[in-house]
């Protein structure tokens, strides 16, 4: 008889400790992302999600081309309208952009030179990983500059 | 006491059939939990897919009023006849373009299917801006303009049809925004009847746009300009190579590869990679040397810095020194950034007491050792040239009677300022004081008009201007 009782028990707590491990990690994940970041930091990860592992010139070359697109009349006018315009970056569609990156890491250097002035891509709008690219479209793109893996275009 | 028996017993039967069917017990509470778990996260995703479906049709209607309001007011403006109306007609074209921007840029559109639409609403309220300044200071729309306003009119009107044809299919039903992402590949196929409005549809509205030329960032001629700097001839890989033996000195350098012809139609350039000598680490240059007059036009050298031990007033002499030592003579150091033991200092061209503000280098001094581990030149190549500039028309004290406002106002000189639009205005600058800040006053040295405005702003990171 103290077999069964106990054998309910289990029942109860599997169902207790299921819940919880359904319900809670989703309410502890909501709590994370709060406070404003700044363009820098908005630019760091972007480039973090996008050129991790590229040459420090080729990072500096994904954020030159997100403030290219900031200044061109064919995308959104502010730094965070174009990285997260629907579709535009990978990096953003992933959630990769919300990682917490460490402000003495290379991305943040690699911003802050695209941010003060230095663009490899002379005027890029567009890149692509010739090796993973998909879309059509961007193989129609005049390819300007090269960048470790990537493609750059007008 | 009858009762408690009974349902003591009940108990013991309900304990008993419990522990005989362990097994099948786990696999109730298994299933039990996979059903909550489902009904759970379908639930979530019901409320995420309204929420989104929510957010996108709030951009969508927006749209669709600002835009109603650009084809109203662009009208309007066309019917003015006093310059007060005018100006503030295109200030409302100008703002609702560019809130109507806003919300085409947040629609989930498969990337660039709506470029030329967004084009279009940059554009326009860029011009409207850029008229609407033009005309406050008493130069009445040209006739060209007034024919380019009315055409600009006709395409709103086009687009406000198409997005009339949208919103119809978007509330009967037709079109969701889940199937709008898929909708280029779609487009790829054949074409069945009675398919829903599409956004690529309404972007080819756009495919005879006129070019745009105006006084404003987004004007068309800003897309096409030339190097005026770059002297010189073609020179080949290898002089390119001794360039960038110049620059950084032969000494130091272990070994350089060429990475790319870089044919970019603004600065064609040599893409280097350079290995240092004598480091611990694996220490890498990046670098362009120009394929006309074989010209260093950037260099980078990422590397940590340790401690901090220069000053910001040295690193503006050693950024200095670097380039007088590389033929860059008569440059003035203006602002500066620190940040991660780096300082980014600018350094503008001056000559007969002007400051030519677009011939602009940069120059990036580590603060531990003082070595320069980056320089960027393109402003500089993109803008220096003999200007022939006309004296000025106005003296420095007329200039100096236009600022009305602010606290200790000094005059600094005549300064060539850039516009966002490429052209260049020679100015009287003065500095002076508001709510405890600096600021800039730029006074057109010919016209006396108030031409820009800077706040300065001076931080731990360095002295910045907005």
């Amino acid at each position: 008889m103290r077999r069964s009782a106990g054998n309910f028990f289990i029942l109860v707590a599997i169902l207790i400790i299921g819940s919880f491990i359904i319900f809670v990690p989703q309410k502890i994940m909501g709590q994370q992302n709060t406070g404003r970041i700044s363009d820098l930091q908005l630019l760091a990860r972007a480039i973090n999600g996008e050129a991790r592992g590229e040459p420090y010139e080729g990072q500096v070359a994904v954020g030159a081309v997100i403030l290219n697109r900031v200044n061109s009349p064919n995308f959104p006018n502010t730094i965070a309208g174009v990285i997260y315009q629907p579709g535009a970056f990978t990096a953003v569609s992933d959630g990769q952009i919300n990682v917490p990156i460490d402000p003495n890491s290379t991305v943040v250097k690699a911003a802050q030179d695209a941010l003060n002035g230095w663009d490899p891509t002379y005027g890029c709008l567009y890149y692509w990983n010739p090796a993973t690219a998909t879309s059509k479209w961007i193989w129609s793109r005049q390819v300007v500059v090269k960048i470790g893996k990537h493609y750059f275009g007008k | 006491m009858e009762n408690e028996n009974r349902l003591r017993r009940n108990m013991k039967t309900f304990y008993r059939l419990l522990a005989r069917d362990k097994a099948k017990n786990f696999v109730i509470a298994i299933l039990l939990l996979t059903t909550i778990f489902g009904a759970y996260q379908y639930d979530r995703a019901n409320r995420l897919q309204n929420h989104l479906n929510n957010t996108y049709n709030r951009a969508f209607y927006e749209l669709v009023e600002y835009v109603n309001n650009v084809e109203v007011k662009l009208l309007k403006t066309l019917m003015t006849s006093s310059p007060e109306m005018t100006v503030a007609t295109l200030r409302d074209v100008c703002q609702d373009a560019y809130n109507a921007a806003c919300n085409l840029s947040r629609l989930p559109v498969s990337f660039g299917t709506l470029s030329n639409t967004e084009k279009f609403l940059s554009q326009v309220s860029d011009l409207s801006q850029s008229v609407a300044k033009q005309t406050a200071r008493g130069i009445p729309m040209t006739d060209e303009q007034y024919k380019t306003f009315m055409s600009l009119h006709s395409f709103a009107v086009q687009l406000e049809k198409s997005l009339n044809d949208l919103k119809n299919d978007l509330s009967n039903g037709n079109l969701k925004w889940e199937n709008v992402g898929r909708e280029k590949e779609e487009d790829l196929g054949e074409a069945s009847e009675n398919m829903p409005a599409t956004f690529s549809s309404l972007d080819e509205n756009f495919n005879e746009m006129p070019t745009l030329i105006y006084d404003g960032p987004f004007s068309e001629h800003m897309l096409s300009r030339k190097a005026l700097g770059l002297t010189g001839k073609e020179v080949t890989e290898e002089q390119a190579i001794e360039s960038i033996g110049k620059f950084l000195g032969k000494n130091n350098i272990n070994n350089v590869t060429k990475l790319a012809d870089n044919r970019n139609g603004v600065i064609d350039t040599y893409n280097f990679k350079v290995e240092l000598a004598n480091r611990k680490d694996h220490s890498v240059v990046e670098a362009d040397v120009s394929i006309k007059g074989g010209h260093v036009i950037w260099y980078l050298f990422d590397r940590p810095v340790s401690e901090t031990k220069i000053g910001i007033d040295e690193a503006k002499k050693i950024g200095l020194k670097f380039l007088e030592d590389r033929g860059f003579s008569n440059m003035k150091d203006t602002y500066y950034l620190e940040s991660n033991g780096i300082a980014t200092i600018n350094y503008a061209y001056t000559s007969n007491g002007i400051t030519y503000y677009p011939d602009l280098i940069k120059v990036k001094v580590a603060l531990d050792n003082g070595e320069v581990v980056g320089f960027e030149a393109k402003g500089y190549y993109m803008n220096h040239t003999d200007r022939n500039l006309e004296a000025p028309k106005i003296s420095q004290e007329e200039a100096r009677a236009k600022v009305l406002r602010g606290e200790n106002i000094k005059a600094s000189g005549l300064a060539l300022i850039p516009t966002n639009y490429g052209k260049e205005i020679l100015c009287y600058e003065f500095i002076g004081k508001l709510q405890d800040k600096d600021f800039l006053v730029y006074i057109n040295a010919y016209t006396g008009a108030e031409e820009e405005i800077l706040l300065i702003i001076n931080s731990e990171e360095g002295i910045l201007t907005m």
